[in-house]
């Protein structure tokens, strides 16, 4: 395959992404109205004077991120298609379709509207707009499982496996788990041979389950559920987390202890946060350390081989890690936090 | 008789192996400027694609590999004239 046109395509792409400059200029802005006028000077113009006619404040600089990066990802794809590379990009941007799917799940299991639901998704993987539309019309989770069975959509299959298991206990972690085990077997299957782009691919996923199965560990000692409903949770395939370090962290009992297992681990760093963000035990500063070490990491490898998967790979998550920026400036600003503390929460890539 | 038979064969011999030897200096000028053109090619059309500023710069790359033929010319011309 030829990477040439592409990467070219992709770095160009690259060159366009908000340096430190383009932060500060942000930050520097005191209200929303004019973040989106500086918004509208950035190559998010088109969608920020779209986004303006539909809505106002936050909400349009929200509609305008989701659109620029569902575009964004939409040309990659358009770029690879028919191309080998194709099936491993695509695997990333299928995360999105189980987000969304979870999404609408956790909606619809709450009752919330329609339009509530619809401002969470982010239809960036193979699932269109009109499809999630489609799935966003059903009055329940059992009818939104049902409807992605009836398409023969892949992820009908962990769904109607675990349905009745829902039914019985209600809870949606169940659905969830299913999903995210179901969508990392895919992935690492498609991306179990020799070739440089599918070890590129297989090293992500991998990093990737262990940082869900920290995550889980976390929230599996915050809320103290046993080891045997715990071990249900472990996703399989792993980098550095295998059951049996799973299990010592659970069985350690207490977050500081479960986190001295990470020595020696890539992820040591979250043993060494701050005091007082272990003794808070707010699962939400772990799961931020961790995401941004996922973004930092798979950002990285657009640095690798020019000629290589991970070109396209690291833009796919510079740019979402570029999104999550504006979006951090966006809602500290419209919260009134103050500039260093919304320094803290941007992540560095 | 034999002294003239060797001479004549030595002369039969440089009349074949100078153009043989031209043709591959300039064939492997000629396949590694086409090689070197069609990948500066590709991935200079994904370049101008995003950034149409860069287009006159690209093509100044796209020429840099015509030295390759070049010199594969000059090679042939030497072995040639000069052997």
């Amino acid at each position: 395959m030829d990477y040439g046109y592409i990467n070219a395509r992709i770095r160009g792409m690259h060159s366009r992404l908000f340096d430190r400059k383009a932060y500060d200029a942000l930050i520097i802005r005191q209200d929303i109205p004019s973040i989106i006028t500086e918004l509208e000077k950035t190559p998010y113009k088109k969608e920020i004077e779209e986004a303006n006619i539909l809505y106002s404040g936050i909400t349009a600089i929200e509609y305008a991120l989701r659109k620029n990066l569902v575009n964004t990802y939409r040309k990659i794809l358009g770029l690879v298609q028919g191309e080998l590379a194709e099936k491993y990009i695509v695997i990333f941007l299928n995360r999105w379709d189980v987000q969304n799917i979870k999404t609408i799940l956790r909606g619809k299991k709450i009752h919330a509207s329609q339009d509530e639901i619809k401002e969470c998704l982010i239809p960036a993987g193979e699932l269109d707009e009109a499809t999630l539309n489609e799935l966003l019309k059903q009055p329940d989770v059992r009818a939104v499982v049902d409807l992605l069975a009836t398409w023969e959509q892949p992820y009908a299959l962990p769904l109607t496996d675990y349905i009745d298991e829902y039914s019985e206990n209600r809870d949606l972690v169940i659905l969830e788990y299913a999903l995210d085990k179901y969508y990392y077997q895919k992935a690492l299957e498609a991306a179990k041979g020799k070739s440089t782009e599918e070890k590129i691919v297989r090293r992500l996923i991998r990093r990737e389950i262990d940082a869900n199965n920290i995550k889980s560990v976390i929230r599996i000692i915050n809320d103290n559920v046993d080891w045997d409903d715990a071990k249900n949770l472990f996703l399989e395939g792993g980098l550095r987390i295998d059951l049996e370090r799973f299990e010592k962290m659970i069985e350690s009992g207490n977050l500081e202890s479960a986190l001295k297992y990470l020595d020696g681990t890539p992820y040591y760093f979250l043993s060494y946060l701050p005091p007082e963000a272990l003794a808070s035990g707010r699962i939400s500063v772990f799961e931020k350390e961790l995401d941004s070490y996922i973004i930092s990491n798979n950002t990285g490898t657009f640095r690798l081989d020019p000629l290589s998967i991970g070109v396209i790979i690291g833009y796919i998550w510079a740019k979402y890690s570029e999104i999550i920026n504006i979006r951090i400036i966006a809602r500290c600003k419209h919260a009134g936090v103050s500039d260093e503390d919304l320094e803290a929460e941007l992540i560095h890539v | 008789m034999a002294d003239v038979a060797t001479a004549a064969a030595a002369i039969q011999m440089a009349g074949w192996e100078k153009p043989i030897g031209a043709a591959i200096a300039f064939a492997a000028g000629a396949i590694g400027t086409a090689w070197a053109q069609s990948r500066i090619g590709s991935a200079g059309a994904g370049t101008i694609a995003e950034k149409p500023e860069t287009s006159s710069s690209i093509i100044i790359l796209e020429a840099i590999p015509e030295t390759l033929v070049i010199l594969g010319f000059v090679v042939a011309s030497m072995i040639i004239i000069m052997i």
